[in-house]
């Protein structure tokens, strides 16, 4: 179904997207080299695409100036567990929504997206009283439980819900005939089925919480707790300016597993649509 | 191998009856088709056989069984879907021992039972490929695989064939009915196509909105339609239909006579509908009057629809007829060959 392009097609595409790049690559391109650059240099007008003299100990005092690999460590983990939560509770829940019936299903579902309208800054300060009579403040739960059970959830939900609306039923009738109970229609079939959207889901959902920066801020205050957005808000001077270079290397630092992330789960979104196979 | 029964079986969706109580025995190793127009409920009586629909009042047994509330993997069973619902994800060997995997039987007599029915329906060379590598037909033929494999006592059939291409379905419909040859196994097989119906079945149902119009063999209903509906469905092209009155002399319709056969006799006066099969007429000095509408060669014969008594007749000529639209033409035909029904209900009268 790919349609060739003739070669002179090829090269203005390419030569338009390449344009288009361009306001994406440059200021990633200006943070990585500016990690680099020595404060002096960073402000030089025009900007320097190539620093004039490398500085390579900004990335050793990243590691110094703050307890940036236990940060590192925060943030990754927290953002796997609320990826593979948010991925179970979500192809469940859309599952249940889309294909079991009980009562007031589509109510119930509505009073769920409901979640989605409330923005995030309404409910925090309710939460923090909730996490703090559990005693979870200073705590990594709230950055778990809230958005596993909370909007990046419902969301998520959402796009498995369309997802498993989408799936025939006579799969899953064959199924049904073939022997399997509804649990092992869910996951010998849907499930597997599901991946485009469950990359989908998985992408967005780390994202989320990679870059969660209002609930770190509120719930944790000691710096070995802190996750990466906000650490780097803490690599200043004596007098609370910024440490540009420094901070550029942690943002950098900070850049790469999103990167990494978006190149493996893109290429399952990729594989997943082709596998499915499910159009004639 | 078992016999299937229906007994008063109803269905009906909230207040809504889609199946009117039907009554239909089928016997050990028949092939009976289902056939009606679109939305009559042949899917959904298929359906309440699988399990897949719930039986809303009556009784469906499989093999002297009652079957109302038991699970579709318990009745012993296999459907072939419409869109042949292969799973995307698994090879075609794993989409046809899937069933048996999850019922505990061993690797090795998984791998024996699918490659006995890939070797019947020529799939061996396509065992390791996924179902968007295959083609339509292919894909169809591995449908009745994970099908046969289980050696099920009863298969269903939905509208297999209808996203075939005409050519493809014409070696399918052999294929099927060679396979059903092979194993004599219970088939119903559900289809719109009378022809599919006609060239296929042992028994065949006709069923219009949630009733059976009438069953039995694809020639019992050629030859002896019970109903008008049911004359009309069965034959390709469709009977002709006239109404009038009868008299002694013939149907008589804006002004001409149509000859009937002796046994019109008994119903001089009442209204009655004649059918003719357009096979059954013919070109001849004699016959009755009518006027060319449309004539359409096809080689092996030339279908003609002409103007008779103001109605579109058409007929069916195995010679090659030199004429055209707008000419007069004799049309005649064995008394015999009509067929009567009652113009008020559309029953067969004898
Ligand atoms: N879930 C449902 N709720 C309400 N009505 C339904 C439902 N499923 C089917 N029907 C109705 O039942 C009738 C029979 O449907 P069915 O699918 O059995 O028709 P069919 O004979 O198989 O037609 P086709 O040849 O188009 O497949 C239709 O009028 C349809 O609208
Ligand atoms: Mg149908």
């Amino acid at each position: 179904m790919k349609a060739e392009l003739s070669p002179r097609a090829k090269v203005m595409v390419y030569g338009a997207m390449c344009v288009l790049l361009i306001p994406f690559v440059f200021p990633t391109w200006w943070m990585v080299t500016s990690s680099f650059k020595p404060v002096s240099e960073i402000f030089a007008f025009p900007p320097r695409l190539i620093p004039d003299s490398w500085d390579f100990t900004t990335y050793g005092q990243v590691f110094t100036l703050q307890p940036f690999a236990k940060q590192y460590w925060n943030s990754a983990y927290i953002a796997a567990i609320v990826t593979v939560g948010t991925m179970g509770i979500s192809s469940m829940a859309g599952y249940a929504f889309a294909r079991i019936r009980f009562p007031f299903a589509n109510a119930i579902f509505m009073v769920v997206l409901l979640g989605l309208l409330i923005p995030s800054e309404v409910t925090i300060v309710p939460l923090f009283q909730l996490f703090l009579k559990l005693g979870m403040v200073n705590t990594h739960w709230p950055l778990i439980l809230v958005p596993i059970f909370g909007a990046p959830s419902v969301f998520a939900t959402f796009v498995m819900r369309q997802f498993f609306i989408s799936l025939p039923a006579e799969l899953e009738e064959a199924a049904r005939v073939d022997g399997l109970s509804r649990f092992k229609i869910f996951t010998k079939i849907a499930l597997p089925l599901s991946r485009p959207a469950l990359a989908s889901v998985a992408i967005f959902t780390f994202l989320h919480s990679w870059n969660l920066y209002l609930e770190p801020i509120v719930f944790l205050s000691s710096a070995d707790k802190f996750t990466l957005p906000q650490a780097l808000t803490q690599f200043t001077d004596a007098y609370g300016g910024p440490m540009w270079n420094i901070q550029l290397a942690a943002a950098t630092l900070t850049a790469l597993p999103v990167l990494i992330v978006f190149i493996i789960a893109q290429k399952h979104f990729v594989e997943g649509l082709a596998h499915t196979g499910l159009k004639g | 191998m078992a016999e299937v029964t229906l007994t008063n079986t109803r269905k009906s969706y909230g207040n809504v009856d889609i199946i009117h109580g039907i009554d239909l025995d089928i016997e050990d190793g028949q092939f009976v088709v289902l056939v009606g127009p679109s939305g009559c409920g042949k899917s959904t009586l298929l359906r309440m056989v699988a399990g897949l629909e719930t039986i809303s009042s009556g009784e469906v047994a499989i093999g002297g069984r009652v079957v109302n509330d038991i699970d579709p993997k318990d009745r012993d069973i296999a459907m072939v879907f419409q869109n042949y619902a292969l799973y995307p994800h698994m090879t075609v060997a794993t989409n046809m021992g899937f069933s048996l995997e999850h019922r505990g039987t061993s690797k090795s007599e998984i791998s024996e039972r699918v490659n006995w029915a890939a070797g019947i329906l020529g799939l061996t060379p396509l065992l390791d490929r996924y179902p968007r590598q295959l083609s339509g037909g292919q894909r169809q033929r591995v449908a009745m695989g994970r099908a046969i494999v289980r050696s099920p006592q009863v298969f269903l059939f939905d509208e297999p064939l209808s996203n075939l291409d005409a050519k493809l379905r014409v070696v399918m419909r052999g294929e099927i009915k060679a396979l059903h040859d092979k194993l004599r196994t219970t088939m119903i097989y559900v289809t719109h196509d009378q022809v599919e119906a006609m060239t296929m079945a042992d028994k065949i149902v006709v069923l219009n909105a949630g009733r059976i119009e009438q069953s039995g063999t694809p020639l019992e209903l050629y030859d002896r339609p019970a109903n008008r509906f049911v004359a009309g469905f069965i034959g390709s092209p469709a009977m002709n239909f006239i109404s009038g009155k009868v008299h002694a002399d013939g149907l008589a319709v804006s002004g001409i006579t149509i000859p009937l056969p002796e046994k019109a006799k008994k119903y001089i006066g009442d209204d009655v509908t004649v059918g003719i099969r357009p096979e059954h007429l013919t070109v001849e000095e004699g016959g009755l009057a009518a006027q060319v509408l449309l004539v359409e060669p096809m080689g092996h014969e030339t279908q003609i629809t002409v103007q008779l008594a103001d109605n579109p007749i058409t007929g069916l000529f195995r010679e090659r007829l030199a004429l055209q639209a707008g000419s007069g033409v004799k049309i005649g035909f064995k008394t015999e060959a009509l067929h009567m029904f009652s113009a008020k209900d559309g029953h067969r009268l004898e």
